[in-house]
């Protein structure tokens, strides 16, 4: 008698195909250089700390970096940054440093040891780096004081802070004075 | 009837194991960067082990590869 369901080896390669489809469902939406920066309001990873909102610094050029404290070239780059925001954020510099430690008590132990000057929001879901589509860790994006991506950076080596500073300096020279 | 039960209890096993599929991205790796996950907790003996190993076989490569699991690499 012939079966009325589908005989064994035309499922399976049905349900085969299906899982293969699964395989390419990943989205990758990254964030690539010309892209309008995505916005984001994130909250202090300290305390007492305010909102931090991207918006606010329209107009501005704005270092985002993604950060956790399980990540040894992050906390190699991160008190380089410190220098560059130290000596850039007079001609209107930012750096927003976000910090996905998830428990985020880990990113404050790290800050207890290491004290940083710029803003450091705390996204321990990471909302953010799933919008901006980070690859891998550290990722940051130098933000253009219109809003679009001047450049995007993967990990963090030796040298590579002076090539970061040349694209800050680049992006500072288009603010309107 | 047997088969089929048996058919959809195989589906129901596999879809149900797709809860295990899901990619770690990358700032979701604090637990795979622990010390502990690593396949040889101390570098220096295993490194030394491998010495050892490439000067009796005669070989080396191909046993590791570099990485800390913060995908950066």
């Amino acid at each position: 008698m012939k079966p009325d369901y589908p005989s064994p080896p035309s499922a399976m390669s049905a349900l085969g195909l299906f899982f293969l489809a699964l395989g390419f469902c990943i989205p990758v939406l990254a964030v690539e250089e010309g892209d309008q920066a995505p916005a984001f309001s994130l909250p202090s990873i300290h305390d007492a700390g305010d909102e931090i909102n991207l918006s606010d610094y329209a107009g501005q050029t704005v270092y985002v970096d993604f950060w956790a404290s399980w990540c040894a070239p992050c906390l190699r780059s991160l008190p380089l940054y410190n220098e560059l925001y130290l000596q850039y954020r007079d001609q209107g510099l930012q750096v927003i440093a976000i910090n996905v430690d998830n428990p985020a008590e880990d990113g404050k132990d790290f800050l207890l040891d290491t004290p940083l000057d710029f803003l450091i929001p705390s996204d321990p879901d990471g909302v953010t780096p799933e919008q901006y589509g980070v690859i891998g860790m550290p990722t940051s994006y130098l933000i253009d004081p219109d809003g679009s991506i001047r450049m995007v950076h993967v990990g963090f080596r030796d040298g590579d802070i002076e090539h970061i500073e040349t694209a800050i300096i680049d992006s500072l020279a288009r603010q309107s004075p | 009837m047997n088969t089929r039960i048996r058919l959809l209890a195989v589906i129901v096993v596999i879809l149900g194991s797709q809860q295990a599929c899901t990619e770690v991205r990358a700032w979701e790796r604090g637990n795979l960067a622990r010390e502990e996950m690593a396949w040889d907790p101390d570098p220096l003996e295993s490194a030394l082990n491998d010495h050892i190993f490439f000067s009796k076989e005669a070989s080396s490569g191909g046993n590791n590869a570099a990485g800390g699991g913060c995908g950066c690499n």
